[in-house]
């Protein structure tokens, strides 16, 4: 197993945000995490990545307990994420966004710059142009692209689709499938329940800051009371 | 590719009195991003040579007629540059808002000051000791600190700057409220005297300017300038790239506070005399504000503010206590017109245009004088 949260719990002051989530993710899956706004899907992800400490529980990955390792260390570790929001670097240029990506690695890059932007031919178009002044599904670009410049073992992806138009979104999509089909594990976060399920090997559940459910995607996707939560009835 | 939908963001022209300052500004950065290597030594040689003769009297009786204009260059002008540029480098470059600089600036200060006088220490082996318990105190105000962000620390810091002060004025082994008299002068150099004559001095100063100017530059390029680069713009996303990002702040408080101690130490050679209430909060806004005036994260630009924050009271004692609500007037106005600085680096343009703040620090997000709402087409 790649990647295993063994009953986390995460306060916001006093406010617990998580209450004790377990989830596992294997080698070569797509898994993803759904629910509602306020679920705890983002903060399950920034405290695999190490942005969050967590009250008690354990993250192991590849066996090793990585609970008390800094955000930057699970880096160098093989956990790459693409943050909420994006989290472009406004200041830098395309590539040298992409550059910050790699910023732990001393090996030669051009290969892995070629493969990004052979993804993401938008990006190639415009690398002299300041991140800040691209559109979202661009940033959006830049992000996954940028969390792939640290040679990760499993992507964290939180949110992909969010603000993007539908055909950009489906792009996005088949992007994270052909990652995903190169090698990376990926953990998925979105709202947008019906393409993501599509896509993944498994899913969780949450809300409220627990698992309320885990099956294989396609399953949840004819699941009745998941239909009727998350994917607009009928 | 595609499907799309890009927004084209066209820069509105500015319909401001700086709009053609701005576009004279950009015609120059282009220049310089393209100068060959001879071409930008003769602008560094340029640079020295009018730092030398600048305090000329033929110069200097138009820039202050009231004062002496080569004391009024080291202090206040000077002084605030090499402030600016140390202040510069936790505000500009690592995005970190700190409201107690003075407090590194007085601790330089006292080393020299307590050194000299007590133990007849060399004037050069107490400005290294300045420097060094600078850097020391950077690191015990950074080291719990620095997990706060934005407005939290700015508090903290203000609250440090006041807690040094207060300290000075309380104990007794360094004078206490009376202050350290008779702190004494450098050495000769090559024969030159420091004495009253505030030339050598001045010549001193720019020495001191110049190093911090190239040592501040080098780390800018460098690796270390690219972590500070990233954790300003988004500190979330740098730790995910693998920065360390507490460790790259704590060392930006380090260095900041290593050029306050630097210019602490400058200063106290000069002085004689040195008291708490040399080192009052107001010294921190003012070097901020120069900062911010000038376009953080821009050495040209910082000096520049640097320069003019100094200067103008001084060039306008005539208007007695109105100075200084005329000198905060044109600051208001200033930021109202060209929030970005006066000579703003382009890249922080385009962070201030996507609205991370800007100073980075204060964990505002506000949106940019050219900001419109964002036009990204919702599913």
């Amino acid at each position: 197993m790649l990647l295993e949260v063994k009953d986390i719990n995460v306060h916001y002051g006093k406010i617990a945000a998580l209450k004790g989530i377990s989830l596992e993710v294997n080698e070569g899956e797509i898994v993803s995490l759904i629910g509602a706004n306020g679920a705890g899907k983002t903060t399950t992800l920034k405290t695999i990545s190490g942005l969050r400490p967590l009250t008690s529980g354990k993250i192991l990955f590849n066996g090793e307990d990585i609970s008390k390792t800094p955000g930057h260390k699970r880096v160098i570790m093989g956990i790459g994420q693409a943050p909420e929001g994006r989290g472009v670097f406004p200041g830098m240029t395309v590539q040298e966004n992409l550059l910050m990506g790699a910023y732990t690695r001393k090996d030669d890059l051009t290969k892995d710059l070629d493969e990004v932007y052979g993804l993401f031919p938008r990006l190639a178009e415009r690398r002299s142009q300041f991140g800040g002044t691209m559109s979202g599904g661009e940033q959006q670009m830049i992000a996954i692209g940028r969390a792939l410049m640290t040679k990760p073992k499993v992507v964290l992806l939180d949110e992909p689709s969010m603000g993007l138009a539908p055909m950009l979104i489906a792009q996005i999509f088949s992007i994270i499938k052909e990652i995903n089909s190169r090698g990376t594990t990926v953990l998925l976060v979105e709202q947008n329940a019906q393409q993501a399920l599509k896509l993944s090997d498994r899913a969780y559940v949450l809300e409220t800051g627990r698992v309320v459910k885990s099956a294989p995607g396609k399953d949840l996707l004819n699941d009745p009371s998941v239909r009727e939560a998350y994917l607009g009835g009928h | 590719m595609k499907g799309d939908e890009v927004t084209s963001e066209e820069t509105t022209p500015r319909r401001n009195p700086f709009s053609a300052i701005g576009h004279g500004i950009d015609v120059m950065r282009d220049w310089w991003e393209h100068a060959k290597v001879w071409q930008r030594y003769l602008v560094y040689i340029g640079a020295v040579v009018f730092a030398l003769i600048l305090p000329a009297p033929a110069i200097g009786s138009f820039m202050s007629p009231g004062a002496d204009w080569t004391s009024v260059l080291v202090y206040p002008i000077g002084t605030y540059i090499l402030l600016a540029v140390g202040l510069n480098v936790v505000v500009g470059q690592a995005g970190l808002l700190d409201l107690g600089f003075v407090a590194f600036f007085a601790i330089g200060g006292y080393n020299v000051a307590y050194f000299g006088t007590q133990y007849h220490w060399n004037y050069w082996a107490t400005v290294v000791m300045g420097i060094a318990m600078a850097a020391v105190s950077g690191v015990i105000l950074g080291a719990p600190t620095l997990r706060l962000r934005g407005d939290y620390l700015a508090i903290v810091t203000l609250g440090f700057g006041e807690i040094v002060r207060i300290t000075a004025n309380n104990a007794d082994v360094i004078g206490g409220a009376r202050g350290i008299t008779n702190v004494p002068h450098p050495p000769p150099i090559f024969g030159t005297k420091f004495l009253l004559d505030p030339a050598p001095y001045y010549y001193l100063m720019i020495v001191a300017i110049a190093l911090v100017i190239i040592f501040s530059v080098r780390l800018q390029k460098s690796r270390v300038g690219r972590a500070w680069a990233a954790i300003r713009e988004d500190e979330d996303a740098a730790e995910l790239m693998g920065v360390p990002t507490f460790k790259f702040k704590l060392l930006a408080f380090a260095i900041g506070a290593m050029i306050g101690g630097l210019a602490g130490g400058v200063y106290a050679g000069k002085a004689v005399f040195i008291e708490p209430n040399t080192f009052p909060f107001i010294l921190s806004a003012t070097i901020l504000a120069a900062v911010v005036l000038g376009g953080s994260g821009n050495l040209p630009g910082v000096i520049l503010g640097a320069f003019l924050i100094g200067w103008l009271p001084e060039r306008f004692r005539d208007f007695a206590e109105y100075r200084i609500l005329i000198f905060g007037g044109v600051l208001v106005l200033m930021m109202a017109l060209r929030p970005e600085g006066l000579l703003p680096s382009r890249r922080r343009k385009a962070e201030l245009r996507e609205g991370t703040g800007g100073m980075g620090a204060m964990g505002a997000e506000v949106a940019g004088p050219t900001t419109e709402a964002s036009a990204e087409v919702n599913q």
